[in-house]
């Protein structure tokens, strides 16, 4: 455990919480978030949210808060049953913790070479390469030119 | 030289903006844009990067308030159902869109005497037509022509591929026998004027990093520039001013260093969109105009109207396009677009087929819905929706009503000290309705087209990127802003371009049929030169 005491400092307790939220996937293809270092983005992504911000980081700390007085190791010396269901009581009584945390997390996670290969998609940007689609069905085109409005 | 007084002045940069000052440049006088924005850069789009979704969701959010950037002013919104949506750059929202390239339909223009609600126009679509056949070659519109729903017109350029997604949808509409035509889309699906087709990036709504999707900072502008048109980017407007007899003389702005300056014109012509346009003519309060600048009416900022959206989205068992590919830009449908009292409701809407959603928002919208938990579910849920969603969007006919208002907000300031607007924006019992249906019709026809699971969002909030009506055109002083030629009846020499002067609103995207207008009014003025200031 780090020497901090907020919960968006706290880089393992954030790790762990990201773990709970996002885990690999039972195949192991997907990293679990918390693996991923994530943390830092979603610390920078919620004190720059103006609205989301400064509900959110309260209620992260009261649950770093919770977790400590349940455990002395905090979410992160949790098994990841026990710290699902900290996590589950604290997200029911605030809801907006989830909200705020996901907002920033899945632009993050889902960014990830490893993560967007694991999902099926080439790990680099849209631009400039693009993607191919399909044409439009021939089948829908021909019954389309019976309807066309003919030029005056 | 600076601030030399110039013959024709437009504030905002925009889509109406840019295809007026290219039109007006003919006259041979000098003609200045101010836009409080700044020019932006297709390598700084974030589709060139990773991080794409992450920088959608913040600097290139379609939400002034989510974006708090410089050029942005903030917007109360706390009393509107929908949230109204913009950019402020040169090119404007066109920067943003989706560039479904609609045009409001013949019968769009006379609503009160085909149904008995809102207005008519005081011109017609026969009016505009030359303009959207000349606006479309400006923008470079793919489409197909014939759709039987409009008069006939040939885009410049074939469709845009429907893709799986596309052609899925489309055989559900054939299955129900209803209306479907591929859009008219201001994408290029072939290389145009030097610009680049498209290659199906998919993240539309936050620039487009080939070019191949029209903003005016790509399409009139350059044009414009070259036939003498100067821009001025990071201008904020601050007030318009007046001479003693009440006509417009200029402008007070504040620079890119933040120095106030003043700019005298000739014309002076608004292009700030139907939140922006009002809140400068309220912020424009003088001794000859004390309720704002041509409002004589009491009519600036009233009948607001937005396109109330519901979202319809089914799942697939089978793998579909994704993200890949213009995320608005596939077919629309008229099925429901004429009033059918049967139905509950006057007028109609059209439904627009919408591609799929990229991972991250797939996982953020999953979330909102309650389809995709975080915890141990998570990656389960999350397969079953990438890339195996279709949605359609139905886009409702708002109509007028003088409730729904922009007004200045007593407290809330933009970054010059300039007061925000403030929208108050209700649903009418009507739009409420015609949403419902259109989402069980939505329903139905996703099932049709195979869908295994359907839900739907019956009112979109983040979906105000249409922003009409608040400065109304027509021919009586008492019930409209600007006339028939977009000429302030109050104030010879302004003129209001965007989607302000919409009498209403119809059922289609109205960047088209904004920029036809703005098109429309610049040759009006050409035409009318010598009498323009003329008594009426």
């Amino acid at each position: 455990m780090t020497d901090a005491t907020k919960a968006l400092d706290d880089r393992d307790f954030m790790s762990a919480l990201l773990d709970i939220v996002i885990p690999a996937s039972a195949s192991g293809e997907l990293p679990g978030a918390g693996s991923l270092g994530l943390e830092r983005d979603v610390a920078t992504g919620l004190r720059a949210d103006p609205m989301l911000g400064p509900v959110v980081e309260p209620d992260l700390d009261k649950l770093r808060e919770v977790a400590l007085a349940e455990h002395p190791g905090g979410l992160q010396g949790m098994t990841a049953e026990d710290g699902a269901r900290l996590v589950e009581a604290q997200v029911a009584s605030n809801p907006f913790l989830m909200l705020g945390l996901l907002r920033h997390l899945y632009p993050a996670y889902y960014r990830q070479p490893q993560v967007l290969e694991g999902i099926g998609e080439p790990p680099r940007p849209p631009f400039p390469e693009g993607f191919d689609v399909e044409a439009t069905d021939a089948g829908l085109l021909e019954i389309l030119e019976g309807r066309r409005r003919g030029k005056p | 030289m600076p601030n030399e007084p110039v013959g024709v002045l437009v504030i905002g940069a925009g889509a109406s903006g840019a295809a007026f000052a290219w039109s007006i440049a003919d006259i041979g006088t000098s003609v200045l844009c101010l836009d409080q924005g700044p020019w932006m850069k297709q390598r700084d789009y974030p589709s060139n990067g990773l991080d794409w979704e992450a920088r959608s969701l913040a600097e290139f959010s379609a939400s002034p308030n989510v974006r708090g950037l410089p050029a942005d002013y903030p917007v109360n919104e706390q009393n509107s159902e929908i949230a109204p949506l913009m950019f402020n750059a040169v090119g404007g929202s066109t920067i943003l869109w989706a560039a479904h390239f609609p045009r409001l339909t013949p019968r769009d223009f006379r609503t009160k005497s085909e149904d008995g609600v809102g207005e008519d126009w005081p011109i017609d679509y026969e009016t505009l037509e030359p303009y959207f056949t000349l606006n479309d070659t400006m923008m470079g519109v793919s489409g197909l022509a014939g759709d039987p729903t409009y008069p006939y017109h040939e885009p410049p350029l074939p469709p845009l591929p429907l893709g799986k997604t596309g052609n899925k949808m489309a055989h559900g509409f054939e299955k129900l026998g209803w209306h479907w035509w591929p859009s008219d889309s201001a994408i290029l699906s072939r290389e145009y004027e030097g610009r680049a087709p498209c290659v199906n990036l998919g993240p539309c709504l936050s620039g487009c990093a080939q070019g191949a999707k029209a903003s005016t900072d790509i399409t009139y502008w350059p044009v414009a520039q070259r036939k003498g048109v100067q821009v001025r980017p990071g201008s904020r407007v601050r007030e318009i001013t007046v001479r003693s007899d009440g006509m417009a003389d200029g402008v007070l702005y504040y620079d890119e260093k933040g120095e106030l300056q003043e700019q005298k014109a000739e014309i002076v012509v608004l292009a700030c969109n139907g939140i922006g346009t009002p809140r400068l003519l309220l912020n424009s309060k003088s001794e000859q105009h004390p309720d704002g600048l041509a409002n004589s009416s009491g009519l600036v900022g009233k009948n607001l109207m937005f396109h109330p959206y519901a979202a319809i989205t089914g799942i697939f068992e089978e793998p579909l396009d994704g993200r890949r590919g213009p995320v608005g830009c596939s077919f629309w449908s008229h099925e429901f677009y004429e009033t059918d009292a049967s139905r509950g409701f006057v007028r109609g809407y059209s439904f627009e087929a919408i591609r799929g959603l990229g991972p991250a928002t797939t996982a953020l919208s999953g979330m909102i819905q309650g389809l995709v938990p975080w915890g141990t579910e998570h990656h389960r849920a999350f397969a079953r929706l990438y890339n195996h969603t279709a949605s359609l969007v139905a886009i409702t006919e708002d109509l007028p009503e003088e409730t729904n208002t922009v007004t200045l907000d007593p407290e809330l300031k933009d970054g010059h000290g300039i007061p925000a607007p403030k929208v108050t924006y209700k649903l009418s019992e009507n739009s409420r309705k015609m949403l419902a249906y259109a989402v069980e019709r939505g329903k139905e026809v996703m099932e049709a087209a195979g869908a295994v699971e359907t839900f739907a969002q019956p009112l979109f909030r983040e979906a105000g990127w249409h922003l009409m009506g608040t400065a109304r055109m027509g021919r009586d002083p008492k019930t409209s802003v600007v006339n028939e030629r977009g000429q302030a009846h109050d104030v010879k020499n302004l003129f209001i371009v965007d989607g302000s002067v919409f009498v209403t609103a119809g059922g289609v995207n109205p960047t088209s049929t904004i920029q036809a207008i703005a098109l429309y009014v610049a040759d009006c003025i050409k035409k009318n030169i010598d009498t323009l200031f003329d008594p009426a």
